[in-house]
């Protein structure tokens, strides 16, 4: 389904509800009634463009490849990533958290089992933190000033000498690490957590596993695929401006 | 798991590439790893970059270049080229191709006809032990312990290449990929003690 501005946002969401916490990060809260998109983004001052573009390649991983997004400012995409990040530290994972919890309350003869899998996961969390704080603190700023180099033609030597030092194709091969461990969780819960009597408990905690991984890799693709060959076309415009 | 069979289409029709696509993700392990128009610039260049273990082919695609093509990719011994063609295509252009699929054939038998193409890659799938081995167990109490390969291969007198060989063999039979999943699969199967685990440096 190609997700246009016409349509209704309701009629979106009855076809791919995992599109709700992404519509929750442009600030959009359910109960919109008949709302087309269009009608939605302009009372809440929402870049159309941008909206359909996130919610078209979130939805349909093959959309990217003939979308136009290069045109966008970057401090809106920025603006969005750092939304996801806080959908996933403030709601996402203090979920999962609450569902594991309960799965060791609830079981009587497999605590030691069930704690080690709770110790697995803060590890986890503990490592995607990290790699979020420093997007956040390292990352992040380092792409909007060079926005603001730009737009205002104003190049400080600094900012020169930081691009010459460390370039943004660093920072794509992170995601790595912090997969695998997300990877080990599932396999562990689903091949070799002990039998416990509340499998639909296991289902929720699998089932949250998979929409996080989901959501994690859209994350991925659209840092790699949009932001870092943006920022990499602003490097080069500053490079080639101050040499 | 088997090594996954990476399959390049060739087609400019939409409908025909999308029902192409449809097809291959029927089986298990195979996926499709591109698509191209035919049109390309460099086309052999990119197709061949993907390593791909098939390239699925519409002659009708590729037009004049056809015959410089289909001659690169034949170059590749390890790649099945498969020619996707009609009941009526001309004989100089079938005999092109070892392996075909017909246009004008249903599901079933598009199906049995890449099964049969793809052969024995496909039946390798599962290797049914997945059991580790003691020597294996043994090897996972040590990286559960904190050891390093230079300091596991030292006390159970193996080379560091062997010990890098168990290690991806544990992973592939387990699923598990990183150090702290293994301790928890180790744990929870009672190979090691959980006190021996705290204490390791």
């Amino acid at each position: 389904m190609l997700i246009e501005k016409d349509m209704n946002l309701a009629d979106v969401l009855h076809h791919d509800h995992n599109l709700i916490p992404v519509i929750n990060r442009f600030g959009i809260k359910l109960g919109f009634g008949d709302s087309t998109i269009e009608e939605i983004c302009s009372d809440l001052n929402i870049n159309l463009d941008f909206f359909l573009t996130i919610t078209n390649t979130y939805h349909d991983p093959r959309y990217f490849a003939n979308s136009h997004l290069k045109s966008f400012d970057v401090y809106l995409l920025v603006d969005y990533l750092k939304q996801t990040h806080k959908n996933y530290l403030n709601d996402r994972i203090p979920y999962i958290a609450r569902l594991i919890k309960q799965l060791m309350e609830d079981t009587t003869e497999h605590k030691a089992s069930m704690k080690l899998l709770e110790n697995f996961y803060k590890e986890y969390v503990n490592e995607l933190t990290r790699h979020i704080e420093r997007e956040e603190k390292v990352v992040y700023p380092y792409v909007l000033k060079l926005e603001k180099a730009i737009d205002t033609a104003v190049f400080p030597d600094e900012l020169t000498r930081q691009v010459k030092t460390y370039s943004i194709t660093d920072y794509e091969k992170e995601h790595e690490n912090v997969e695998e461990k997300l990877f080990d969780l599932k396999n562990i819960i689903i091949k070799y957590l002990p039998p416990t009597s509340n499998q639909n408990l296991c289902f929720s905690i699998i089932h949250e596993l998979f929409i996080l991984e989901k959501d994690l890799n859209e994350h991925a693709r659209i840092e790699d695929t949009i932001l870092v060959p943006k920022v990499e076309s602003m490097e080069y415009v500053i490079l080639n401006n101050k040499s | 798991m088997a090594k996954a069979t990476r399959v390049i289409i060739i087609e400019q029709a939409y409908l025909l590439a999308s029902g192409l696509e449809a097809l291959v993700g029927e089986l298990h392990g195979v996926y499709v790893e591109h698509v191209y128009h035919g049109s390309e610039p460099n086309l052999t260049e990119k197709v061949l970059g993907h390593k791909p273990d098939i390239i699925i082919v519409d002659p009708n695609s590729l037009g004049e270049q056809f015959f410089s093509i289909m001659k690169a990719f034949q170059n590749e011994t390890d790649i099945k080229v498969v020619g996707l063609l009609s009941d009526n295509a001309p004989n100089p252009i079938k005999g092109r191709f070892s392996h075909q699929l017909n246009r004008n054939h249903c599901k079933f038998d598009l199906l049995e006809d890449l099964k049969k193409i793809i052969g024995n890659d496909l039946e390798k799938k599962p290797s049914h032990n997945q059991k580790l081995s003691n020597r294996e167990v043994e090897l996972l109490k040590q990286v559960c312990l904190g050891l390093t390969n230079q300091e596991i291969a030292d006390k159970l007198f193996l080379s560091v290449h062997t010990v890098m060989t168990h290690r991806k063999n544990i992973t592939k039979k387990l699923g598990i990929k990183t150090v702290s999943g293994l301790t928890v699969y180790a744990l929870m199967n009672n190979l090691v003690d959980i006190r021996e685990v705290e204490n390791r440096g």
